[in-house]
């Protein structure tokens, strides 16, 4: 159908973003995660952190729940689940063979 | 390229030269030391290459697109790809990999509503 494929397209220009990939890495990463969590270890401020957040609560892909003073994110399942698996153990494989690489280098010199 | 792909994205910087880091990305003997354990590669534009990992996980590619010391494109045969390109810094070379996973559409249909509101948000 016309309306889903235009639909399906805006779905991946959204993560095509590459500070929503990330949160949405970070946070699947995490398993959860706050908005100061996260900006701790991102370039970006609490602030613009807790907006996107919302913004990818309100949109179903994050399922928020209050902890306290703070909302605490997940990734909600299915059907981002093949999705953000694939994005992160791809991720965790490169962090991985980007360190192997630097310690082989560093072998020969 | 498709719309219809996730990336992954990393950098670092090591401080050797560019032309030592390509023979890391191109020779099979140095990539065991970090890619795979057990390599195959034609390090030509259109060379075939063999991974394989401990795991008993292989992939095969082709290679895409090669520049001496700067560029490696492998397609992967699933439909991905990933793209590493270095540069050179002050302190060495900087390594850039883009990891493009294979179609996934299927699996969004049903989120394409909600990712629509986000999108427009």
């Amino acid at each position: 159908m016309d309306g889903s494929r235009g639909g399906v397209d805006r779905v991946f220009a959204a993560l095509g973003d590459a500070g929503r990939r990330s949160l949405v890495e970070a946070v699947a990463t995490r398993g959860t995660a706050t908005a100061t969590e996260l900006a701790a270890e991102l370039p970006v401020t609490r602030q613009a952190v807790a907006k996107q957040l919302s913004a990818l609560a309100d949109a179903g892909l994050l399922r928020a729940t209050r902890a306290g003073r703070e909302t605490r994110y997940e990734v909600t399942p299915a059907p981002l689940e093949e999705a953000v698996e694939w994005m992160v153990s791809v991720g965790a494989a490169w962090d991985e063979r980007l360190a192997a690489l630097r310690r082989s280098l560093a072998k020969r010199t | 390229m498709s719309v219809e792909r996730m990336k992954v994205e990393r950098e670092i910087v090591v401080p050797e030269e560019p032309g030592e880091v390509w023979e890391s990305l191109t020779d099979p003997e140095r990539l065991e030391e970090w890619f795979a354990s057990d390599v195959e590669l034609d390090a030509r534009p259109g060379g075939e290459g063999v991974f394989r990992w401990g795991d008993g996980d292989e992939r095969r590619a082709v290679v895409r697109e090669l520049e001496e010391a700067e560029r490696l494109v492998l397609d992967w045969d699933d439909g991905g790809s990933v793209a590493i390109e270095l540069e050179p810094v002050v302190d060495g070379t900087r390594v850039h990999v883009v990891e493009s996973s294979p179609d996934f559409a299927p699996a969004f249909e049903m989120r394409a509503c909600a990712w629509t509101a986000l999108a427009a948000a």
